[in-house]
């Protein structure tokens, strides 16, 4: 029989609060991380059509992070070091008596090592010196540097993989450590998304992309408002999310204070198109009908959803349509929020830290607000929406998460049972 | 009038490339969606380049009224004629955003 699956620690970066604590804290409040961006030095923000984001404003890695391994990587990889480095001790594993090959480590990452991959094209275009290329280069833009890292600060020497599927990458990062465990390859997974490409030339092609909120470049809190008439488009974001999963039984041996179940997972493609939805929803409906199924759990016994939901027009309404597909009925009674109305679209980041804010949910019996849901959209209308925080048990969470490249991803969450 | 001439010559010649066929064969009545097969991206794409040719920026707003060939002509007479003003136009519209991210 294969292993259950649990969570028995979590770490956040977010811009809204480094830490779960503060992170959660934040989050009930409705307190939005949606800033102006200053500047990108040295670009005046005027020739960019949006000039807002969520940046994780107070991270100082040094006040966080071993220097030596720190300074090493980008800054996706400082988020997501940070974050391990948070759930490891929330998880009290001691890796001293782990066997190591039995740690795996797998990161959801959409771009990878921006910061200094931009600065170093930059530089030899503008320079023209190949030599002052810098040595660190290679290994910090290839996208397996935050996997690579986290064992290295760990000690974790099982599976290292890193998953990058855009948007869902790291709900199918959960989705694979998930099988990992109960396939038996690993005992512990050290489970990340994390990205930090706020930067000049992504954020530009982002704007290019029209994907990004413009209306809003005035009051930068209003820009992400999910499910909300007034949307225009999603707000980057920035940060990382790190779970420790586990097999419950080695998780019961070391008597780990256990947060949740890993339940249920499934990956599809559209096949339809690199960055548009097919508007008719079946395709999303599909992938959340077999996560339910793979987690051996009906669509009557969801109570919350923790949705997708970037703040564009097409996405959310897709994404309600195919809620109302698998729900029926009870798509009206479930808790539905969207976790990027308060921090933007992480990008790699978005599934880990959707499913810290749906164990959150199971742990503590509240669902966030959805920050801006002023104006409820026709298209996309669910009472289970809310500005205010939603007071209710919750026995099962469904977590979504979808990607350029046509790609879905659906992770079951359930309270965890003896 | 001559500059709409040069405009929408310049316009068929951008669509002509991009759809990889003879600009002569598309006209002013054409749907860029349901005639020519734009997607949303692809409508993007085509103002990417139709912004470099007349050296204007397109605001997202704008882009909800530009269905046909025709629109596009128009739209982009009206702002070259308007120079630089209509570049700062905010009147609030319906969202574009077509993607999934």
């Amino acid at each position: 029989m294969p292993s259950r699956v649990v969570v028995t620690g979590m770490g956040i970066v977010s811009p809204i609060g480094i830490g779960t604590s503060e992170f959660w804290k934040a989050a009930l409040a409705g307190r939005s991380g949606i800033t102006a961006i200053k500047s990108f030095e040295p670009f005046p923000m005027e020739g960019y059509r949006s000039r807002v984001a969520g940046q994780v404003h107070d991270f100082v890695p040094e006040q966080l992070l071993d220097g030596v391994l720190a300074d090493r990587v980008d800054r996706y990889a400082q988020f997501a070091l940070a974050a391990v480095k948070e759930a490891l001790a929330d998880s009290h594993l001691q890796m001293g008596r782990e066997n190591p090959h039995r740690v795996g480590v797998i990161v959801g990452a959409g771009m990878g090592g921006m910061v200094m991959g931009e600065r170093e094209i930059t530089q030899l275009y503008r320079q023209q010196r190949p030599h002052r290329v810098h040595p660190n280069f290679i290994p910090v833009i290839t996208l397996n540097s935050a996997s690579g890292i986290v064992a290295m600060a760990s000690g974790a020497k099982g599976p290292n993989l890193t998953i990058s599927t855009a948007c869902s990458s790291s709900a199918h990062a959960l989705g694979q450590a998930l099988q990992c465990i109960r396939d038996g390859r690993a005992d512990v997974v050290i489970t990340v998304g994390a990205d930090a490409s706020i930067t000049p030339l992504v954020f530009a092609g982002f704007c290019s992309l029209r994907a990004l909120s413009t209306k809003y470049n005035d009051q930068p809190d209003k820009a992400s408002r999910p499910f909300d008439r007034g949307r225009d488009g999603f707000v980057m974001g920035e940060g990382a999310g790190a779970l420790i999963l586990e097999s419950a039984a080695h998780a019961r041996k070391r008597k780990a204070q256990i947060y949740a179940e890993v339940a249920g997972y499934a990956a599809t493609s559209e096949a339809y198109h690199m960055v548009i939805p097919r508007e008719d929803g079946e395709e999303v409906a599909t992938t959340m009908r077999l996560a339910l199924a793979d987690a051996g759990i009906t669509p009557a016994q969801v109570d919350y959803i923790n949705a997708h939901a970037t703040s564009t027009s097409i996405g959310d309404a897709v994404e309600a349509k195919a809620l109302q597909r698998v729900f029926k009925a009870r798509a009206r009674k479930i808790a539905i929020n969207a976790t990027k109305s308060l921090i933007g679209h992480t990008l790699g980041a978005a599934g880990a830290i959707g499913a810290i804010a749906s164990v959150l949910a199971i742990q503590t019996g509240q669902i966030h607000p959805t920050a801006n849901y002023d104006d409820p959209d026709p298209a996309c209308a669910l009472p289970g929406i809310s500005r205010s925080v939603q007071e209710r048990r919750v026995n099962v969470a469904l977590l979504n998460a979808f990607g350029f490249g046509s790609n879905n991803a659906a992770v079951v969450l359930k309270r965890a049972s003896d | 009038m001559a500059t709409t001439n040069t405009t929408a010559l310049k316009i068929r010649t951008a669509l002509g490339e991009y759809l990889k066929r003879e600009p002569a064969s598309i006209t002013e009545r054409h749907h860029l969606r349901d005639d020519l097969g734009l997607d949303s991206m692809a409508v993007i794409e085509l103002l990417y380049r139709i912004e470099e040719v007349f050296d204007i920026q397109i605001p997202d707003e704008d882009l909800v009224g530009l269905t046909t060939v025709g629109h596009v002509i128009t739209y982009v007479d009206k702002r070259l004629g308007s120079t630089r003003s209509v570049a700062a136009s905010k009147k609030p519209s319906k969202s574009t955003s077509k993607k999934r991210s």
